[in-house]
């Protein structure tokens, strides 16, 4: 249980429940109850378990709530209902946080420890037997897809090359997030080429982590500290700029998820979610305005089937990724038509949670496996490794596509893998 | 570059942003949730009570006030409305636009439609006819022998009687499951083989002749369900639509979902619109209410169909002032005593709303135009209680397409 003047206190006994009309439209699209039992849905453990919970909970249920938060998307009465879960979740877990839960909760700490010996932790974690002892210790389930780590971090090739000239555009700041420092360097690279190629000139102010894992694992004191130093480092640059994220989840963390779900209202977080943008929004925002010339796009003669993470749909930015992806002459996207791949950030590692997220994902993958050409687009990283992991097919950020339309990589785009 | 901005997911707003984009307009449609198509029966209402059962809808709009919107369209807009929804969903809908069927509903009483769904044909009430309504034991929306004991209290139009009987099966959707939706139901008998199993059950307790009510479950995203199910039961089959959110009105939704992205439509889902910018007597754009910001849309055309009362467009103070809720357009309908202690079905309320001109342009009660880009459509609109009339879906699909031609013309 929470203090009874705590915000979350607040959120789980006010919150927005009383515009809950009962129209269940949250149930019949949660992904989630779809495809299993477990879970009575977002109505049954949110508006209506809410009444009844006066600080603590009712429905243990709860637990297996991915927190992809359509049901908040989805309602035509604007009840924060994912929200109002995720808060009531973390009061359930209060006292009892998993090891588990905890350790992959700290992205920052796993990039870390597995930059520096790359090529031995990705041994590691594609070792069986080593994955089933995990498993029995820790609780990721042996199958879970797992990041790869690289010998050098966005930040390392940053400091490693030549300053570009300054933009005649301008500046802009980037957020690269924990992914695209460790993990996923490449889309953070493309990200900025692709900035500085219409002429932006890039700037990247140290950063932590945001803190968003700590937040979905309910682990929300942490979670608020974190999110503070990342909002105080991010105003260490201009302050009148916009911020470009290429990290579907994290961007989102600062735009809306710390102020709705861990109560953060500080000016500064608000003033710094005001500025971010994902990097498609942005662009699509540039071609909408008349400033994005594509007439020197490279043609592309592929189908690219596409998934919009949850986490985008609750940005409700629309899909701009679509649209851009079809501004390159010869690109024909088509939607995977559902809502999440299970993955969910760190739903899908979880032991007991594992064969519940590839259920989720499966209409994604079998939408991907069924049209793919050999290449698969998705903003949001857990979500790339989580359906190559299920696919096989190599899934890329969009702005790869972009990046390559602008002549800057060679084609075809993939992976390596 | 968008050029048009829809507002709202409901009939209206998708059938709009359908016939915009076709054609040629760019559009973004954007809207706080889902529709609230899904919470429909699936079925077409054009005009069900005026205020008696209506045989024949475009014949009695005659009889309406001057001030129903069905009078501001004309015959001919309700006919195009109507016509366009046939041609957008084929042979999800049979019927004809002169003449309205009785379906039985979950409760047993006799409604008035227009077009339904091939799935609900087989339960139009006739001379003769012998109901067999099946629910489930898991299933908690559907009583079939309420339903059977009421459709025999009453007769067809014509007076002859109606049989009816129900049956209770004891089959959950899944399996162990205490409780089933509706809608685990229907994906559930997507399934080829959850069909025999129920066909199983159930045939045996069949007696020839009977029609067999089921609730309007029969698949989710397999169109074949239905007609599978009465080759296996050899009998007649219709789904009796269930209170919300409904099978047959996801389906619907999801149809015409997909029919807007096909055509281009940009849909924005999950927040409000909740502001607006304009100069020299138009809407310049429209303010949404984005994750950590407010997004503005700019357009040369705005469609405003955001529903009534039910979504929040529409809202009433504890002091009795009704307001529209995004532009405070002028309302029509005003007056003392909207809500009297009298028939509560019937309010003059309900009847409050933004006017329009023959092009679906907003005006003032003085017949004044505030924003020369602005069209409404749908429930927002002015003179109707669609519930009561069964018109919501005919004012919808009419004004949307009034709406949509008039922008595509240039108005």
């Amino acid at each position: 249980m929470f203090e009874p003047d705590s915000y979350e206190h607040d959120l789980l006994n006010r919150a927005s429940l009383d515009h809950c009309v009962k129209c269940t439209i949250c149930e019949t699209q949660c992904p989630v109850a779809a495809v299993t039992p477990l879970f009575s849905g977002p109505k049954y453990v949110g508006p209506q378990a809410e009444r009844f919970r006066h600080g603590a909970s009712v429905d243990y249920s709860l637990d297996y709530c991915s927190s992809c938060g359509i049901c908040t998307n989805v309602c035509p009465q604007g009840v924060h209902i994912a929200e109002l879960n995720s808060v009531a979740r973390a009061a359930m877990k209060k006292d009892h946080m998993p090891l588990r839960d905890q350790l992959i909760s700290r992205t920052t700490f796993m990039g870390m420890a597995m930059t520096p010996v790359a090529p031995i932790a990705n041994a590691v974690l594609k070792f069986k037997p080593a994955r089933i002892a995990v498993e029995k210790v820790v609780g990721i389930h042996r199958d879970a897809a797992m990041p790869t780590a690289h010998t050098q971090t966005l930040v390392g090739w940053l400091r490693g090359r030549t300053a570009p000239k300054p933009g005649s555009r301008g500046k802009l700041i980037f957020f690269h997030g924990c992914a695209q420092n460790y993990f996923e360097v490449e889309t953070g690279v493309k990200t900025i080429e692709v900035l500085e190629h219409l002429g932006f000139e890039v700037i990247v102010p140290k950063q932590g982590c945001c803190g968003l894992p700590l937040q979905s694992n309910g682990i929300f004191d942490t979670a608020r500290v974190w999110v503070r130093k990342l909002v105080a480092q991010l105003r260490e640059a201009p302050r009148d700029l916009p911020i470009i994220s290429c990290s579907t989840s994290c961007g989102g963390m600062l735009k809306h998820e710390a102020n709705e779900i861990l109560g953060v209202k500080d000016a500064d977080l608000l003033e710094v979610g005001g500025r971010m943008r994902d990097i498609c929004e942005f662009l699509l925002e540039m071609y909408d305005n008349g400033e994005l010339d594509t007439s020197d796009w490279l043609e592309n003669e592929l189908t690219v089937p596409y998934h919009a993470p949850c986490q985008l749909r609750g940005q409700n930015i629309g899909t701009p990724a679509v649209q851009l992806l079809e501004l390159v002459p010869g690109i024909t996207v088509v939607e995977s038509g559902a809502y999440c791949c299970g993955i969910a950030g760190t739903y899908g590692l979880k032991k007991e949670k594992y064969e519940v997220a590839m259920k989720v994902g499966k209409p994604v993958f079998d939408k991907i496996v069924a049209v793919n050409e050999g290449i698969a687009a998705c903003d949001s990283e857990t979500c790339r490794w989580q359906i190559e992991q299920a696919t096989s097919v190599p899934t890329v950020h969009p702005i790869a596509f972009i990046h390559q339309a602008m002549g800057l990589s060679k084609l075809p785009v993939t992976t390596g893998s | 570059m968008t050029n048009t901005v829809v507002i709202g997911a409901g009939l209206s707003g998708l059938v709009a942003a359908i016939r915009l984009a076709r054609g040629g307009r760019t559009v973004t449609l954007l809207t706080k949730g889902l529709g609230g198509l899904q919470l429909s029966q699936g079925t077409i209402d054009v005009l069900g009570y005026a205020p008696e059962r209506v045989d024949a809808p475009i014949d009695a709009i005659a009889s309406l006030p001057a001030t129903h919107p069905y009078r501001v369209l004309g015959p001919a807009a309700i006919a195009a409305g109507i016509a366009y929804a046939q041609e957008l969903l084929g042979d999800r809908l049979v019927g004809n636009a002169d003449r309205n069927v009785l379906l039985p509903t979950a409760v047993g009483a006799l409604r008035p439609t227009c077009l339904v769904p091939p799935s609900m044909t087989a339960g139009v009430v006739t001379g003769g006819i012998r109901y067999v309504l099946v629910g489930f034991r898991q299933l908690k929306d559907f009583y079939p022998k309420l339903c059977a004991g009421n459709l025999e209290r009453q007769t067809t139009p014509a007076g002859d009687p109606i049989t009816a009987r129900g049956i209770i099966l004891d089959l959950p959707a899944i399996e162990d499951m205490a409780d089933s939706s509706a809608l685990a139901y229907a994906r559930a008998l997507d399934d080829p083989s959850y069909r025999a199993k129920l066909a199983a059950a159930l045939k045996p307790l069949l007696q020839d002749g009977e029609v067999v009510g089921l609730p309007a479950i029969l698949g989710h995203r397999d169109a074949g369900a239905h007609r599978h199910l009465e080759e296996l039961l050899e009998h007649a089959v219709f789904e009796v639509p269930l209170p919300p959110p409904g099978v047959p009105g996801i389906r619907l939704n999801e149809a015409l979902t997909a029919l807007a992205k096909q055509a281009g439509v940009r849909i924005v889902a999950g927040a409000k619109v909740v502001g607006f910018e304009s100069a020299g007597g138009k809407v310049i754009s429209v303010g949404q209410a984005t994750a950590g910001r407010i997004r503005q849309y700019a357009a040369d055309a705005f469609v405003y169909a955001p529903g009534g009362f039910e979504s929040g467009a529409l809202t009433m103070d504890s002091y009795g002032t009704v307001t529209e809720t995004i532009f405070g357009l002028p309302l029509h309908g005003l007056g003392p005593d909207l809500v009297t202690a009298g028939d509560p079905s019937d309010q003059a309320l309900f009847r409050v709303g933004v006017g329009v001109d023959a092009s679906m342009r907003v005006v003032d009660p003085a017949g004044h135009i505030p924003y020369s880009n602005l069209y409404a459509a749908g429930g927002i609109l002015a003179g109707a209680t669609r519930w009561t009339e069964k018109s919501g879906e005919g004012i919808a699909l009419a004004s949307a397409v009034a709406a949509a031609d008039s922008i595509l013309k240039g108005a």
